[in-house]
Formats: structure tokens, sequence, C-alpha cells
């Protein structure tokens, strides 16, 4: 198996956009709300209070009228650099709400911001999974397209 | 304590032996006896190792009194790579919508 090293759930994206203009669209309510969510999804409110142990507190309509709301806060702040944020399903207050059943209460996600050549790769990850000293050291991707492919065989 | 399953999943995959014994179980049910063999590991280390995976539900133990044998089962393992691709792909298309609202007000300016 592979070398074992801390992995987690990333998606990137290069956007040909200064980085400072990225940093921007992530951070501030005006921006955010306006391209956050899948396809079909609209944010009709956000609030961001970028610092740490800040609090974020966003809403998402999904396309058949259905309101959620997520909050969290952020872990780390570093500008132009890294995003560290807690997120999790909750009410309209703010308040933890769980996101279904045999899910946990909330996720940690990080992103990061690299700026090259004019452009700017920005990466999502989830960090962790609940505790994260059960996930030191774990490649989940790896797990799942090395399993995947032992299971098709079956 | 209960645990989410999600979770419980997770963590059973976070060590690469018991990723191996489950790829190995893939092939079918095997005692702890053939699974210690090629770990060099005593019988109670995957015991113990069987016991998370059970608990994740990923595997099944039969009832043979001597031999116990482990069975693996898929059903976990794809709600949790259900959940992986579900994120993956709710992202993807954040990143659409971002980078067409990117090219929106840089066109502006």
């Amino acid at each position: 198996m592979d070398q074992l090293e801390e992995r987690q759930i990333e998606v990137s994206r290069t956007f040909e956009a200064p980085l400072e203009l990225l940093w921007r669209v992530w951070t501030e309510p005006e921006h955010f709300m306006k391209w956050y969510g899948p396809k079909g999804f609209t944010a009709p409110t956000c609030e961001i209070d970028l610092r740490k142990d800040g609090r974020h507190l966003w809403s998402m309509l999904s396309p058949d009228g259905m309101q959620m709301y997520y909050t969290g806060t952020f872990k780390e702040v570093v500008p132009m650099e890294r995003l560290v944020f807690s997120d999790g399903m909750s009410d309209a207050e703010g308040n933890f709400m769980g996101m279904g059943e045999g899910m946990p209460e909330y996720w940690d996600v990080t992103v990061t911001f690299v700026h090259a050549d004019g452009k700017t790769t920005v990466t999502v990850s989830h960090v962790g999974y609940g505790a994260s000293a059960e996930h030191a050291g774990m490649g989940w991707e790896q797990a799942f397209d090395k399993l995947a492919a032992v299971l098709a065989k079956g | 304590m209960t645990k989410d399953t999600l979770s419980l999943t997770f963590s059973a995959l976070a060590d690469p032996t018991r990723r191996q014994i489950l790829a190995r179980l893939a092939n079918g049910k095997l005692s702890v006896t053939q699974l210690a063999e090629p770990f060099k590991m005593t019988m109670p280390a995957v015991s113990k190792h069987l016991k998370v995976l059970e608990r994740a539900g990923l595997i099944v133990r039969g009832r043979e009194a001597q031999w116990r044998p482990a069975k693996l089962q898929a059903a976990p393992l794809k709600e949790a790579a259900d959940w992986v691709e579900q994120y993956r792909q709710d992202w993807e298309e954040s990143f659409d919508r971002l980078d067409a609202y990117l090219k929106t007000i840089q066109n502006e300016e």
C-alpha cells in the first residue's frame, strides 16, 4: 500500500483572476452570495465575521424552494493564503442541527489560495471528519479507489 | 457513545492494515488465522482490527464457533463513497459558478 500521509478529499480549480480578487469573493458576503452553492442554488443571506473564532452563517435556497442554513467558526484566517473553518447545517440562529442520519454535526474545511502567472488556484479540502486524531495518516480517496476497483471485480 | 455511521466507516478505513483486510475479503471470506498470515501480526491484533471493521458494519463474522469467518459488507463503503462523490460534485458546481462570476466582475472593470 502507499506511503501513509495526511490526505483529505480535495477539490481544486484554477481561475483566471488575481489572488486578491479570489480572496475577496471568498470572504466578503456581497460577493460570496453570488457564487457559492451548487447549480440552481442561491445564497439569500450571508454573514461572515472574518477572524479566528469569528462565525459565519449563510443560507442556501434550493431550486425547489428549500432553505437551509450553515454555520461554523473560523479556526484560521491567513489573508491571501488560507481559510480553515468548521461548517455544518444549522437553524436560522446558527445552532448546529446535524446533517441527517449517520452524519456528523459539522466538518472542517480548508481553503488554500495559490497564485501563479496571473491565475489563482483554489483548493478546498475536507480536513478530517470528527476528531482528527482518528484520521491522521488516512488516504480516503486512495482507499476508495483501490477498494472500488477490488469490489468491481467481484 | 454513538458515532455517526460515516465517521465509523472513515475511522475503519483510516488504517492501512484494515484496508488490506477488506481488499482480501473482497475475494471471499477468511478466518482470523488466514487474515493474520501475511501481516506477521498476532491473532489478538488482527481480531482487534476485525472488531473495528465489524462495528463499522464493513464485515460480518460467521457463527461457526471455531473459525468465525469474516465477510465483507459493501453497503457502508458505498455510502461513504457516495458521500465523497456528492461532496466533490457540489464543489465542482460551485467552482463553475465562481468561474462565471469572476468573469462577470472582471469584465465590468
